[in-house]
C-alpha cells in the first residue's frame, strides 16, 4: 500500500458525520407512520373479509330458502336413479341417457353453486387487494 | 424489555437490537438508527454530493431496511445488507434523475483544471471538495473500494455495472483523487 492509498483510506475512515438527532427522530417517526397504516391497513382487510363472507353466508342461506327443496328432490331423484343403473343389468345406452338426464336435471343447481362460489372468491380477493 | 435480552437499549449490541428490530421493536430500531446514521450518511454524502438529498436517501435507506429486516438472515450481516440497501437506493435515485453511470470517456476533466489556482492548491482540498471533481460513476466505485473495503468484484455485485467498468472508474477516480490531494506524486 502507497503512502497515498494510506492517506485516502484515512481520509475516507475520518470523514463519518457526526450524530444528529433530527435525523434519527425523523426515521423513527417515518417507521411509527407506517407501522400504525400497516394497522389500520390491516382491519380495513378484516373487515372487508367478514362482509365478504357474510354476504356469502347470506347468499347461500337466500340459496338454500329458495331452491332447497328442489335440490334436495334432485339429490334424492339423481341417487335413485343411481341405484337403479347399479342394480340393473349393465345397459351402455340407458346409463349414458340417465347420465344426460341427470346432468339436465341437476345443471341449474350447479350453475347456481358454482355462481356463489365463485361470486364469494372474488369478494375475497378483492378484500386481500 | 427483558424479552428482548437487554435492559438498556444503550447498552445493547447491535446483534441484540437487529434480532429486536427484527420481531418488530421500533425503539430498539432507533437505537440501531442512531448508532449507524453518522456511516449511512456519510456513506451517501460522499456518493451524492448533496448533503440534503444524501439524508433524504439515507432516511429512505433506513426505512426500506426496516420493512425488509425479516430478510436478514444473521445480525453480523447487517453492514453488508444495509450498504446494498443504501447504494440501491441511490443508484435508484440517480436513474430517475437519467444519470449515466456505465458510460466512461476519456477525457480527463482534470487536465485543464490542473492550472486553476484552486487546483494548484490541491494539497489545501479536502477528500469532500476532491471526491466532488470525480464524475457520478467515479465517486462511486471510489467510495465503495477505498472507503468502504469492497473489491471490485463486490463492487460489480453490489452496482450491478460491468467489471471492467468497474475498474477503469475505480483507476481514474483514484487518479483523479491523488492529483488532487497529493499534488506532489
Amino acid at each position: 500500500m502507497t503512502d497515498f492509498d494510506a492517506l485516502l483510506k484515512r481520509s475516507f475512515a475520518e470523514a463519518h458525520e457526526p450524530a444528529d438527532d433530527g435525523f434519527v427522530v425523523n426515521v423513527t417517526h417515518s417507521v411509527a407512520q407506517r407501522e400504525a397504516g400497516l394497522k389500520v391497513r390491516g382491519y380495513m382487510q378484516l373487515g372487508a373479509v367478514t362482509i365478504g363472507a357474510a354476504a356469502v353466508s347470506w347468499g347461500l342461506y337466500t340459496l338454500v330458502g329458495a331452491f332447497g327443496q328442489e335440490i334436495m328432490a334432485s339429490v334424492g331423484l339423481e341417487i335413485a336413479r343411481a341405484h337403479a343403473a347399479v342394480s340393473a343389468q349393465p345397459d351402455a345406452g340407458a346409463a349414458a341417457q340417465n347420465f344426460l338426464q341427470s346432468m339436465g336435471a341437476g345443471l341449474t343447481q350447479i350453475l347456481l353453486l358454482t355462481g356463489v362460489l365463485a361470486g364469494g372468491a372474488v369478494a375475497y380477493r378483492a378484500s386481500q387487494d | 424489555m427483558a424479552s428482548r435480552g437487554f435492559t438498556k437499549l444503550e447498552e445493547a449490541t447491535e446483534a441484540a437490537l437487529i434480532v429486536a428490530c427484527q420481531a418488530r421493536d421500533q425503539a430498539a430500531f432507533g437505537e440501531l438508527v442512531k448508532r449507524r446514521q453518522g456511516w449511512a450518511r456519510a456513506l451517501l454524502r460522499r456518493m451524492c454530493q448533496n448533503h440534503a438529498e444524501a439524508d433524504d436517501l439515507a432516511q429512505e435507506a433506513f426505512i426500506k431496511a426496516w420493512d425488509r429486516m425479516r430478510d436478514l438472515e444473521t445480525p453480523a450481516a447487517f453492514p453488508g445488507w444495509f450498504r446494498r440497501i443504501a447504494v440501491t437506493t441511490f443508484l435508484m435515485a440517480k436513474r430517475r434523475q437519467k444519470a449515466v453511470f456505465e458510460e466512461i470517456t476519456d477525457a480527463s476533466p482534470l487536465a485543464s483544471e490542473e492550472s486553476t489556482p484552486e487546483a494548484a492548491a490541491g494539497a489545501k482540498l479536502d477528500l469532500e471538495k476532491a471526491l466532488a471533481r470525480l464524475s457520478d460513476a467515479e465517486r462511486l466505485c471510489v467510495t465503495l473500494n477505498h472507503g468502504e473495503g469492497l473489491s471490485h468484484s463486490e463492487i460489480v455485485e453490489i452496482t450491478g455495472l460491468p467489471l471492467g467498468t468497474v475498474k477503469s472508474h475505480v483507476l481514474r477516480g483514484t487518479d483523479k483523487l491523488r492529483r488532487l490531494l497529493d499534488p506532489d506524486a
